[in-house]
């Protein structure tokens, strides 16, 4: 069975906060990561509790998607929405998102240097790298609407302990 | 609430300390503390990630720009107790060697 879950944001980075967290949660129904406990003495409530590999990939994905959106197609300036359809399934994850701003040319996006050292070191353009790295399907179609689909899998090693 | 980040001087270390997620809105806030050290040009600089939750790729170019002042200033970078999804993120962008974790 799948369930989706459905999110509308203005398209600015000020709604990316609700966003993260909703995705976490989503990726945590099906990673079965147990929340950390509230009565442990360094509890804090603010924390963004992504710790399971699974969690890990979906919202590192998801973050670097979002900025996209807002800073390119959006360009920081808003004016539009972001559209998030998160679907579940027991072992996995799709979420798709649609912004109605300027196409982004996936194709330009470099590769990382080979070799890292002082002076190849990137300070940009990491964001897509990582998305695509983290899932094990993205798709990007130009739109408008422009349409992001991120497709990740629980692997059976990754399986929480306690799961229900 | 605790500020987002702090940073502690002694005589021979700088310590940045960074919580909860570095990221495209909270990475700015970081940019002049950033700008400050590295115009002291420390000799030994430690960014402490053990109570950081999340980073970005915003939050991991915030790191290398400090990372490339301070070795240019002549000084070692450090980054101590990366744990979680910000240490998975250095481990796939291959800087996990970089940054001496």
């Amino acid at each position: 069975m799948v369930a989706t879950i459905r999110l509308s944001v203005p398209g600015t980075l000020r709604y990316r906060p609700i966003a993260v967290r909703t995705v976490a949660e989503a990726a945590r129904l099906v990673s079965g990561a147990p929340p950390r406990d509230p009565k442990s003495p360094n509890f804090d409530p603010l924390a963004h509790d992504v710790r399971h590999p699974f969690d890990t990939a979906v919202v590192s994905a998801f973050m670097e998607i979002f900025n996209n959106i807002a800073i390119h197609a959006y360009q920081r300036k808003g004016g539009g929405r972001i559209e998030i359809a998160i679907a579940l399934s027991k072992d996995s994850i799709v979420i798709d998102v649609k912004d109605d701003g300027r196409p982004f040319d996936i194709d330009g996006v470099a590769e990382l240097p080979a070799e890292l050292d002082d002076d190849s070191l990137p300070e940009g353009g990491m964001g897509i790298h990582i998305a695509k790295t983290m899932l094990d399907e993205m798709t990007y179609e130009p739109g408008p609407p422009n349409q992001w689909r991120l497709c990740k899998r629980l692997q059976a090693t990754q399986v929480a302990v306690g799961r229900s | 609430m605790p500020a987002p980040f702090d940073v502690h001087q002694t005589n021979d270390e700088t310590k940045l300390t960074i919580r909860r997620s570095l990221d495209i809105n909270s990475a700015p806030a970081l940019a002049d503390a950033i700008d400050k050290i590295v115009a002291t040009k420390p000799p030994r600089v430690t960014v402490d990630l053990s109570l950081l939750d999340l980073i970005d790729s915003s939050g991991v170019a915030a790191l290398v720009k400090l990372y490339k002042g301070v070795r240019s200033g002549g000084g070692t970078f450090k980054i101590a107790g990366a744990r979680d999804q910000p240490l998975a993120i250095f481990k796939l962008l291959r800087m996990d060697k970089v940054f001496d974790l």
